[in-house]
């Protein structure tokens, strides 16, 4: 019966009822076969015949359809494929490879049915196959990249234990390394405090005749202080290290923290430096109290200490929100420092690059040391003349973050 | 995890002496479907999944405690164990055969009988013996398995969060059977058809019956000969039947097989 729907299709070539449903099942674009539930070949289509090169009657009742199938193909079929044919009655996309008669493969993709007859007794197999190619060789390319990135996986799992090893090694030989100076430091201070000491017993008691000799002993009272600064220096190094080490991180608000610190330096200095702070984009940071106070300090202390002769220091302290960091900014308008000389030696320990300015060239070793510490870094950039800016990033955690 | 979780075991039927079924590479314990009721007015029945099959604890699969078939005859006797049962009747296909053939002379007080369907102690040819394969046969396999990668995966995620507590997940499960992790199902292949098992047939003590089919491209006839050969003490049943699963394809000349060695083990002697 016609429905108004009906009357808007095309009409249908009529050569198309005519289809031969034998034609059909033999030239069809694919595979057929019947086998008996033991997999005997009982039937098959034209197009399966041509794809192996055998004569029906060189299969029907003689080869099973397992036969057919390459060794491992076969064994996957009796372990695999028959319990599920027996218990679920079908299988599905199962992939196999058909031998042909000149030896030759070729890679098809098998569903099959298991009819039963009315004794529920299994009767026969039907089989559809597909000519599955090309399918087979981007399967072959996906296997093959996951191996591959498997092996690399496994790699980079080899190389990762090698790092943790080695960092584990980094970390000892860092700790045997702070222990060995301190305990340098510790050894060689008392000799040369006694040296001072009986040096200074000598100059009272003596008598210098030569006439460069006041100068000779100038020379070597400087040079006893800046042994002993250095001394000390080592010494505030390693007992900063071993306090960081015992005191907890801690949301600590800049503002207060960065006057105090400038409190302290302008009463030692007694300057008339200008000190800018702008915290608003980030007014805590989470750090040790100690260790930030060492940073600050020495990073504001570098500003007065390095000012341009001859114009009042100012110094811009402030804070900015990267994604995942706080960035700590120490900008001076002092006598900076020549990076492209100087840029790579800036955070050893004992470089100076300022030699008229009394220091002990552990400041910027400090400002470095603890940022790497906190799971951080420091910039730099500076102008010859114009000043300095140093950039500490302070990865934030998330007590530090504003409410 | 407690051992019954591990191997997915489960219990039906009542009677004194527990039957346990052990399925074979490729399938899980469904595969017994045809066949274990037929017991369960007369035994206890155990049914369990290898550990890397079916419904059992995927993760519990270590590649390194697994490479040979005397991890699974553990597993097993750490079953029968958790259970408390001695002088159990083993019935366990292909593989699982030599599984049972292990644990039998591991632990004799826990295996009464040994019923061996389709089994083989070794697959690979060697001197003087006819297994069927050769090597580059059980690399073909590899492949044809590597092949069907996705075939073995298809359902992984159900097996993985398999839950017998979650009707709704049952129709999953059952689109699931015989399918699991390739990386395991691959692994256990490798294990399955290389393993060789010839020695310790000699060893064992309980009554064994031999079920061989006629017709087996994986344990041929000369195999079931073999076995009927070096067992003690064994019977040897040839079923008129194809391929490797007797169980499915005759489960019925399969029950009367080992029916007939249940009522007649009385009568073999024991050495």
């Amino acid at each position: 019966m016609s429905t108004p729907d009906d009357e808007l299709l095309p009409e249908l070539d009529l050569r198309l009822t005519q289809e031969n449903l034998d034609d059909l099942y033999e030239h069809a674009p694919c595979g057929y076969c019947s086998c008996l539930p033991d997999g005997t070949l009982v039937k098959l289509n034209h197009t399966l015949l041509s794809w192996l090169g055998y004569e029906r009657p060189e299969l029907v009742a003689r080869r099973c359809l397992q036969q057919l199938f390459t060794v491992g193909g076969r064994l996957h079929y009796e372990t695999h494929c028959v319990p599920l044919l027996l218990v679920r009655g079908q299988v599905r996309e199962l992939s196999y490879s058909l031998r042909r008669k000149n030896g030759t493969t070729l890679p098809v993709l098998m569903n099959a049915q298991l009819v039963r007859d009315s004794n529920e007794q299994p009767l026969v197999v039907r089989v559809t196959l597909f000519d599955i190619t090309e399918r087979r060789k981007y399967e072959q390319e996906l296997l093959r990249a996951k191996a591959q990135a498997e092996e690399q996986r496994e790699q980079l799992a080899r190389v990762n234990e090698q790092l943790t090893s080695k960092n584990e090694q980094l970390t000892r030989i860092n700790s045997d390394l702070d222990n060995f100076v301190y305990t340098a430091s510790h050894d060689l201070k008392q000799p040369i405090e006694n040296m001072a000491g009986l040096f200074q017993e000598l100059r009272r008691t003596v008598t210098f005749h030569d006439p460069e000799a006041a100068e000779m002993v100038s020379m070597f009272t400087q040079a006893l202080q800046q042994i002993l600064t250095t001394i000390k220096g080592l010494t505030e190094v390693v007992q900063l290290q071993r306090q960081l080490e015992q005191v907890p991180l801690e949301v600590v608000a800049l503002q207060p923290f960065t006057e105090e610190i400038i409190g302290s330096l302008q009463q030692v200095n007694g300057q008339n430096a200008a000190f800018t702070l702008d915290f608003a984009a980030a007014p805590t940071v989470c750090m040790a109290r100690p260790g930030l106070h060492s940073m600050l300090y020495n990073l504001l202390s570098n500003g007065l200490k390095y000012a341009e002769p001859g114009r009042p220091p100012h110094i811009r302290v402030s804070t900015t929100a990267a994604d995942d960091a706080t960035i700590l900014s120490v900008q001076d308008n002092g006598r900076g420092i020549d990076l492209s000389r100087h840029g790579r030696q800036l955070f050893q320990l004992f470089r100076r690059f300022h030699p008229e300015v009394v220091g002990s060239g552990m400041g910027l070793y400090l400002v470095n040391r603890l940022a790497h510490q906190a799971g951080g870094r420091v910039e730099v950039d500076s102008t010859v003349g114009q000043g300095t800016t140093f950039r500490v990033y302070l990865p934030r955690h998330a007590a530090s973050q504003p409410a | 995890m407690d051992v019954l979780t591990r191997n997915n075991v489960s219990i039906s039927g009542v009677g004194a002496q527990a039957m346990v079924f052990v399925h074979g590479f490729g399938c899980d314990q469904r595969m017994w479907r045809l066949v274990a009721p037929a017991y369960e007015a007369r035994y206890q029945i155990v049914l369990l999944d290898l550990v890397g099959a079916g419904s059992s604890d995927l993760t519990a699969y270590e590649p390194g405690r697994y490479d040979s078939l005397r991890a699974h005859a553990e597993d097993v006797l750490a079953v029968l164990a958790a259970l408390n049962l001695r002088e159990v009747i083993f019935v366990g296909h292909s593989v699982s055969a030599m599984i049972g053939v292990l644990a039998a002379v591991q632990e004799p007080a826990r295996i009464g009988r040994l019923v061996l369907v389709a089994p083989s102690p070794r697959f690979l040819n060697d001197t003087n013996y006819f297994g069927g394969f050769e090597p580059a046969d059980i690399e073909e396999l590899l492949q044809a398995m590597d092949d069907n990668y996705l075939g073995w995966s298809g359902a992984i995620t159900p097996v993985i969060m398999g839950r017998p507590d979650r009707p709704e997940l049952t129709a999953e499960l059952n689109a699931s059977f015989c399918r699991t992790d390739p990386t395991i199902a691959r692994h256990f292949a490798r294990v399955t058809f290389l393993s060789d098992n010839r020695a310790d047939l000699a060893l064992v003590p309980a009554p064994t019956l031999v079920l061989q089919c006629a017709h087996d491209a994986l344990a041929p006839l000369a195999v079931g000969i073999y076995l009927h050969h070096q067992l003690p003490v064994n019977e040897l049943v040839v079923l008129n039947t194809s391929g490797h699963c007797p169980h499915l394809s005759a489960p019925a000349a399969t029950i009367r097989a080992i029916d007939h060695f249940l009522q007649g083990a009385a009568s073999i002697p024991e050495s």
